[in-house]
This record gives structure tokens, sequence and C-alpha cells, in this order.
């Protein structure tokens, strides 16, 4: 049996997914992802949701080399689209028991 | 292998400034980014734009591929480097992401650590973190409120220094008890193996995510902690109310329906939804008044009846 996370910590993070602190330390300030504990930077801890946003953020800041703000908007627009998306299809399912 | 030609790609002229090359880069990765654009074929343009970009925004590495490509051999489908060629910077993979996204031609002459050239040594290879993977799990609405173990089949992919692999792996993974629809799981070390892996222990293997998706149940809709339940009912059932007995997630339990009931009234089962760290969710039951699909003569004969003696309008409220 493997064994499982459902958060990590912030050198964990910077370690696996080859990122750098700096990186990180923008997308929090830009307010794209809130760490789930810790008062200094050094004691921050994500859950995965978040991870998986700062990966995204810091892929799409270098690869289409917009700056922050740009990325962010970006970013918060495609959780608004991820929940839209979710929200609707659970809203046929429902549509379709009561037709 | 095959030759790239990456002003082609990048559809600049071969002596365009860096900043058309940005720009022309900037234009293709927002048309192509597998993040904006879901077409299939999307990505893999992406990856060569990137690919092109990494070698030409860069003037030692653009330098040495116009080298190449002005003396290399004229096929492009069996391209050979010019006799005694060697790539003179230690060009690593960038920023764009791992070597392994690109192509042959670009790890054999561009990428770090691996050279392929006899003559570029025996160089200690660089450590380059595997690829984490992602995939999709669906889960069960009873597996998610018990907890459940999954055996994963996937597919991971295995540079070998030229070309990539996919290796087929399984795994056994515990699914937690109270796992929610988009929940992500990361599984340590089960990703993509670092590059040089074969003979190196310097590498870092990539993680696996697990992105939960919760299988739509025949019964049950899931709105955060409750549960909601479309219960049918006839229409003398929702008039006169009666006792019905209903499913709930861990069995059947009787419930009351009030007279004079209506399509969409909500009635709450407390303590049957979902459980979380903190609190336990309800299972909400909404009614759905029903007709019989067909009428015989006799049951027409009672309808005409009630719409004799009942006067109710439900569109008394609309304007005339």
């Amino acid at each position: 049996m493997t064994n499982i996370t459902l958060r990590i910590h912030l050198d964990e993070l910077c370690l696996s997914a080859d990122i750098s602190q700096e990186a990180i330390i923008e997308v929090v300030e830009y307010g794209i992802v809130t760490p789930l504990e810790g008062d200094t930077l050094s004691e921050w801890v994500f859950d995965l949701e978040s991870a998986h946003w700062i990966k995204k953020a810091i892929k799409l800041n270098q690869q289409l080399q917009i700056d922050w703000l740009a990325t962010a908007m970006v970013i918060e627009l495609m959780k608004k689209q991820q929940e839209l998306i979710k929200e609707n299809k659970q809203l046929k399912v429902r549509l379709s028991r009561l037709l | 292998m095959e030759f790239k030609d990456y002003y082609q790609i990048l559809g600049v002229d071969e002596n365009a400034e860096l900043t058309e090359i940005k720009k022309a880069y900037r234009r293709l990765a927002l048309k192509f980014h597998p993040d904006m654009n879901p077409d299939e074929g999307a990505e893999e343009k992406f990856k060569q734009v990137a690919e092109a970009y990494e070698v030409l925004k860069d003037d030692t590495k653009r330098a040495e591929y116009d080298e190449m490509k002005r003396y290399g051999s004229s096929s492009s489908k069996n391209f050979e480097a010019p006799p005694g060629w060697q790539p003179s910077g230690d060009f690593g993979a960038g920023n764009s992401g791992s070597s392994a996204n690109y192509s042959e031609f670009f790890n054999s002459f561009f990428a770090g650590g691996q050279k392929g050239f006899s003559h570029a040594g025996q160089q200690e290879p660089d450590l380059f973190k595997g690829q984490d993977l992602e995939m999709e799990v669906p889960v069960f609405l009873e597996e998610s409120v018990s907890g459940t173990t999954k055996n994963l089949e996937y597919l991971v992919p295995e540079f070998d220094g030229r070309q990539t692999q996919q290796i087929k792996k399984s795994l056994i993974v515990k699914i937690p008890q109270g796992i929610s629809d988009g929940e992500r799981i990361r599984v340590k070390g089960q990703g993509a193996p670092g590059q040089g892996a074969v003979n190196s222990k310097n590498t870092l293997n990539g993680d696996l995510f697990l992105h939960i998706r919760l299988v739509p149940h025949p019964l049950f809709d899931v709105q955060g902690i409750n549960l909601l339940l479309t219960l049918p009912l006839t229409p003398w059932e929702a008039a006169l109310g009666t006792k019905l007995e209903v499913p709930t997630l861990d069995g059947k339990i009787n419930l009351n329906i009030p007279p004079n009931s209506c399509s969409g009234k909500k009635l709450r089962i407390k303590g049957k939804g979902l459980k979380s760290k903190t609190s336990q969710g309800d299972l909400l039951t909404i009614l759905k008044i029903d007709i019989p699909p067909s009428t015989t003569s006799e049951t027409k004969k009672l309808w005409e009846q009630l719409s004799e003696i009942e006067q109710y309008n439900p569109r008394a409220d609309w304007s005339n």
C-alpha cells in the first residue's frame, strides 16, 4: 500500500515541483492561493488544490511571459470556470431527475 | 533524427531580432498553450514552440543552432550534425519544462547532461526531477463515505536521454474516508523517474497526483455535506399525505409526507447526509409529483370530477 498526503509543506513543494520560494511568495502575495497554515514563510503548508494552482500559476507566468497581476487574473478566471463547469454538470443531473 | 527548423516553427526570419522572436513566441504560446487551447494537437504544437524559443532566445544556443543548420546534413528526416561538431555551452533544459518534453533533436544538442555525442565527454548527469503525473480517479459515493482502496494502472513516461517511452505501472492506493469531488491526493515518488535514473541515484522521482471525481449516484446528489434525493410522488400521495420508505446511504427509513405537499418541497432528514471533520450533513428529499403515464376511462372520469369540484387556479397570480 502506498503512502498518500493531502497537504504539502513549502520546502517540499519547492523541491517536488522544482520551483523557487520567491515564485511561491508572489503567488501568495497576489492572492492566488492562501497557505492552509503557518504564520511565517518557513511554516507555510498548502492543501493540494492550492499546490495545483501554485504550479499552474508559475507555469503560466513563465511560459506565457505574463506578469503576476495578469497571472492572478487568469487563475481567478480558470478557478471560476472550473467551478461553473462543475456546478453546471451537477445542475444538469438534478434537472434530469426532475423532468 | 529529425531536424527541427526552429525559425519556421516560430514563423520568424533567420535574421530576426530577439524582440521579434519573443513576440512570435508570446503570440504562439497564447494560441497553443494547453490551458488556453483544448484542441487536440495544441499541446504538441506548444511544446514545439517552447522548444524553439528555448534555443532561439539564448544567444549561445542560437549561434550553435545556426551553425548546425548551415553546415549540417541537408536531410531533415535523418539529420546529422557537421563533422566534429561539439556543443560548447553547458545547456540545461531551462525553465520552460523538463527536457523530457522536448524532441530528440533538442535533447541531443541542447539539453544538459546527456549530449548524445561521442566527444561530449563523460559527464556526471545533472539532477533532473521526474515529471509529476496527474490522473483522474473515479470514486463512488459509498466509497467516499467509507474510504476505499483503488488499484490504479497508469503510464509513466521514462526518458532514456534520447526519447521518452511509456511504461505501464500499477499501484494500490488508499482513498481516505470523507474524500470529496475535486480533491487531490499526492502519492509521493510515484510519478516519472528523474532523468539519469538508470545508472544514477542522483535523481528525484516525480509525484503522482490523483484528482478525485465522484461518480454520479443513481439516487443521490451531493451538495456540500448534504445529500439530495428526488422523491417521486403520485398526485394523491402529495394531496393526501402518506408514509413512505425512502433510501439513505445506510439503509431505508420511514418518511412522513404531509398532506398538500407541492412539487419542489424539501423535507429534511437530519443527520443522514455526509460527514465532515466538524459536522454531519442532512438528507434533503425534494418532492416531485408524477402524473400516471396512461389514463383509463375510469381515472379520466375521476380527474374530471375533481376539476369540477376544485376551483384552485395555479395561474391566478398571472396578470391578464
